[in-house]
This record gives C-alpha cells, structure tokens and sequence, in this order.
C-alpha cells in the first residue's frame, strides 16, 4: 500500500514533468477546458430563466445539484483519457505487453499512465457553484456535512471510473478503437439532473444498471436535505437511498475488477 | 529471491506449445459483415512442442523467419502469455505464475518499442524505473556510472526520448532494462534499423555486461553479425519447430557446402567474353550472377567442383580487375534451412 502511495506520487511527479515541458500546450488545454465546462453551466443557466421550476426543484436546487456533480466528475476526468485511449493505446499498438513485464499491477498503470491535471478546475467550480447555492438556499454547513460531501464525491468517481473502466475492459475481447465510452458518457450527463423527471425505465437504469445517479442525485438529495433540517420538498422520497451510496461504488468497482482481470487472462492466453 | 544452484540451467523449457484460434477475415464489406456472424476457426500452432535449456552467462542466438514463432516464444518466456502446453522455470519461477516476482528478475528490450518515457529527459525515465524496481540510490549510482562508461549515455541524459536518435535510444533502451541488474535478459531484434556503428557499440556492451555481471542474454534477431559477433549458441524456429539448437561453429560446418567466387571485370569491354565463360560453366551446371555493374559471383559445390579449375576457366574467358573466395554467407545457410533443405544433416541437434 505505502509502496504504491510512493508510486502514484512518482508517476504523478512523471506527468507533471510531461505536461511542464509543453507549456502553451498545457495553458491551451486549460483555458478550452474551463471554456467547456462554462459553456454547458451557461446552458443550464439560461434553461432555468426559462423555467423556474422543475418537478417540483427550484433552481437553486438543481443548481446544487449541478454543481455537485463536478465534483466526481472532475475527480474521474483526471483519469479518464486514460480508460478512453485504453483498446486504441493498449491493445491494438501492444503497449500492454510492457504493463505485464513490470512489477507493478496492470491496473494501477494504466489507471495512473496519464492525468488531466486541468480537469481539477471542475472540481473547484462545482464547489463554488454548491457555495453559492447553498447560501440561497439558506443551508448550514457543520462539519459532518462536509465529510459527507468529501465522501460523496469520492464515491462518486470511483462509480464512474469503474463504469468506464468497465467498458474499456471490452477491448480485451474485440479490438475495438471507436469503443463503448461515448453512448455512456451522453448517459452520463443524465445524472445532473433530478431523476424524478425522467420516466421510471431511465430512472431504474441510472440507478441500478449503470448507477450514474448514485454518483450525483442521491447524494446531492441527501445533502440538501440535511443540510435544510427538517422541511419536505420533491426529492425528500430520495433521501433513503444515499446511504446506499459507498455500497453501491464498491459493488460497481469489484465488477469492474473482477471484468479487469478476466480480461487480463484472456489477454495472456491470447495475445490479441 | 529464488536463485537456482549453479550446476542446473538458468531456463528450462519442456514440450512447450502454444496454439491460437483464429478464424479467416473475408475481404470487403460484406465479408466483414459475414465475419461477424459466421467464422470458420482454425488453430494456428504459432508454437509446437520445443524443449530446450540455456545456463546461466550463456547468450545464445534465436533465430527464424518472420512468424516462425520467435516473439510467442520469448513472450512465453517473459510471462506474458500462458502456454497452451508444455512447461517452463526460469530463474527458479513460472513466468505467468509468478509473474510479479518474476518480472523483477528479467530484462526485457523490445528492439521496435521504447519503454521510455517519450517527452521528457532519459533520466527521469530512469529515476521512475529505480523506483518500480526498488533499486536502493547506491546500487543506481553505480549502475548509471557503468552504463555512463561503456554505453556513453552521459551525453544525452538530459535530452528527451523523442530527440534521441534510434541509436541512442537503443541504448538508453537496453541502460533501463538492465537497471535492476536482472541475471537474465530477452532482447527482441535489438539492432533493428541500426547504423553499423549504433550496431557495434550495442555488441560491445552486451558482451561487457555478459562478462561482468554473467548476465544470460536470449536475443531474436534478423542480422545474423550480431549472432557471429555474439553467440556462440544458436536456435533455429521455423512454423513453431525447433530445427536447430548447438553451436553456430557446428552448423557452419555441417552445411557449409557452397562457396561463392566474386569476381570485377577489369572494364565493361570484358562483359563480351561472358558468353563464352557461360557455355563452358554450362557443364557443371553453373551460371555466373551479376552483382553490380562489373562484379559478378559464381556460387558453386565445393565438392563437385574444384575451386582452381574454376578460376581457370573464368581467366581464360575474361580479363578481371579482382578475385575473392568466399564461404557462403550465413544468411544463405540459414535461408536453406527455412526453405526446409538440409535438414537432415542438422536434425539431431547438439545438446
């Protein structure tokens, strides 16, 4: 454990180094980065001008919830090129073969090959943008509920590093380059919203299939409510589910692994 | 760590094989289409039952066609992959048993792929390479100071990766795998698309560090200089079968059957006495082919035909400038042995 803590530091270090060496390109990557993600905040915005309220939200609240799902979602996007390139990078040009020939473990080299240190800014606006819908919303903050939110979001990203680490495993098994990210990740966008307005087949696929909605609406839902002590609006119904939440991220990432490692077995019988 | 005695083999391979399925990819769309519904599968035996052993500070040469099986089997060897049969124990482990274990133990070049990284500077590839090995400060100073010596990395150290010549990061390439002093070391074609002199200073450190260290060096490889210049070993794979494993001194004179005369025309006026110099060739059932403008070469048996009688009839034809005799080249031995002649004389192989 403390070995691999070392490692991470030093491929971590490695990239840092990577990503100084082309400075433009770092900057270039940034600013599109921060440009992207205020784009798609610019578009909710100007969606609840429109509408005021949603199922029964305000906009305050979707608002929370919007910005609270930065906060995995950048989490995961520091490691997601990383599963996206997997079958082009890995499998079909065979940098798999040097993974197998080094004492650490597959995944954790794969997992930690690269980081999108830029995707970091996510997380700081989404928590800029709970701030400042909690103030609207008169929520109070203690102590326990920052560790709640601290844990949530990390809940939240090992959901969606192990849906998509899921899907890249795939590649072991056809050698596929466009593979199965971008359907899941329009699924993904999904979550951001209050699951009670979409109909009962997305609602039940977001929560148990690909559980996109305990990254994001659970959590948010419970969040809000504690922090709002006692008062009953929409998403009350919901509460129940978000202590189910650190279940549901370690039931998610032992399929994931277990899939990993079928796939690395039938990587060495094969070859391809 | 498990180190075997001295007295028994560093690698031992019993019966291995390795079959793959694969199944018949139909041209165009409509094959593609059909491929991914109806596939007809047949099994490619990439590998097929070889058994042999190598001790430990031997280097021996492996050799074969493309697809003969040379990169199943050192991926085989490395871990890698998993037999379908037979068994391996190399340095005491099973490669794809005890793969992390293992893999701390070997080195392993990749003579077309680089394991470093691409944009930044050799070194830090090197400081992050200590770290997954855990090589202790020292023994990494001491290295980097050997490989500094005799592989003069010195110079481009703080250059990056994707600047380096493939020379140099050949060199780079073979410093990084032998960092954590592995006892044994898997080079696949390590010269490949190398200038002469690149070519040379790879050899010299190989036998440097074969001396030093008695490291155990197992290389593919498409140049056979590198095998005359390195090994004294040498095993021949062709369609996943071993058909040679002893020592190259032994195959050179086993198959040495034909030699070649070489000889320059003193000037383009003389190329009108090769008619004649054909007619009286025809005899022996021999044929001059030309090499370049003025040179032409004469392979012949040196059995059936005596080399003095057949200079005679070359200076009695043409007026030459220059004269070589030569054994046959190694190349043209061993592609006699891919085109499956001669096998007969070499199949029992010398232990």
């Amino acid at each position: 454990m403390r070995r691999h803590l070392i490692l991470l530091l030093a491929y971590f270090a490695q990239y840092a180094k990577v990503r100084v060496s082309y400075r433009a390109d770092f900057l270039i990557g940034l600013a599109t980065s921060v440009a992207a993600t205020a784009f798609s905040f610019g578009f909710v915005l100007v969606l609840f001008s429109r509408v005021p309220q949603l199922a029964g939200w305000r906009f305050e609240q979707v608002l929370f919830l919007y910005g609270f799902s930065l906060v995995p979602f950048g989490l995961f996007n520091v490691l997601s090129l990383n599963l996206y390139d997997f079958g082009n990078n890995y499998i079909v040009e065979g940098k798999f073969d040097r993974v197998l020939l080094r004492p650490v473990g597959s995944l954790f080299q794969v997992l930690f090959e690269t980081f999108r240190i830029e995707s970091f800014h996510e997380v700081a606006l989404g928590l800029l943008v709970v701030a400042w819908a909690s103030r609207r919303l008169g929520l109070h903050w203690t102590a326990r509920e920052i560790l709640l939110l601290a844990g949530f979001g990390l809940c939240g990203s090992v959901i969606y590093v192990s849906v998509f680490l899921g899907l890249s495993t795939v590649s072991f098994w056809f050698e596929d380059r466009i593979g199965l990210h971008p359907p899941a990740w329009n699924l993904l966008a999904f979550g951001r919203y209050p699951l009670s307005i979409y109909s009962s087949f997305i609602q039940f696929l977001l929560s148990w299939i690909i559980p996109f909605g305990f990254a994001t609406f659970y959590p948010s839902v419970r969040l809000l409510a504690s922090a709002t002590r006692g008062g009953t609006w929409a998403g009350t119904a919901f509460t129940r589910y978000a202590p189910l939440v650190p279940a549901v991220a370690a039931a998610t990432l032992g399929v994931a692994l277990l899939v990993w490692n079928q796939g690395v077995r039938r990587y060495s019988s094969t070859g391809t | 760590m498990a180190l075997p005695m001295p007295s028994e083999p560093l690698i031992t391979v019993r019966e291995l094989s390795k079959h793959f399925r694969t199944f018949r990819r139909r041209e165009g769309i409509w094959g593609g289409l059909q491929n991914l519904f109806v596939r007809d599968y047949h099994t490619v035996r990439a590998v097929d039952n070889i058994s042999f052993s190598i001790e430990r500070g031997e280097m021996v040469g492996y050799i074969g066609p493309n697809g003969a099986g040379k990169s199943t089997s050192i991926k085989m060897l490395t871990g890698i992959l998993v037999p379908t049969e037979g068994e391996i124990l190399s340095n005491g482990f099973v490669p794809w048993r005890q793969r992390a274990a293992y893999v701390k133990t070997i080195g392993v070049v990749f003579g077309q792929r680089t394991q470093l990284w691409w944009d930044i500077a050799v070194i830090e590839s090197f400081k992050l390479l200590r770290r997954i090995y855990d090589v202790s400060q020292r023994d990494f100073d001491e290295r980097m100071e050997l490989f500094g010596q005799v592989l003069g990395l010195g110079d481009y150290l703080h250059t990056p990766v994707r600047k380096l010549s493939l020379g140099e990061r050949m060199r780079c390439d073979l410093a990084a795998a032998l960092l954590h002093n592995p006892p044994l070391l898997f080079l696949d074609e390590p010269t490949i698309g190398l200038d002469v002199v690149a070519k040379d200073h790879i050899r010299q450190f190989l036998r440097a560090i074969n001396e030093r260290y008695q490291t155990t060096v197992l290389l593919t490889t498409h140049d056979l200089d590198d095998i005359e210049e390195l090994c004294r070993r040498i095993m021949i794979i062709d369609h996943g079968r071993l058909l040679y494993d002893g020592p190259l001194a032994l195959l050179k004179q086993k198959l040495l059957r034909t030699k070649q005369v070489k000889f320059a025309l003193r000037d383009s006026e003389q190329a009108a006495g090769l008619g004649a110099l054909e007619r009286a060739l025809a005899t022996n059932a021999l044929k001059p082919e030309p090499v370049d403008e003025l040179t032409y070469r004469i392979l012949f048996d040196r059995s059936r035909v005596s080399t003095a009688e057949l200079i005679r009839q070359i200076l009695a034809a043409v007026e030459v400038r220059d004269l070589l005799i030569e054994d046959e080249p190694i190349e043209e031995i061993v592609k006699r042995i891919y085109a499956g002649e001669a096998l007969q004389e070499v199949s029992a192989p010398a232990s």
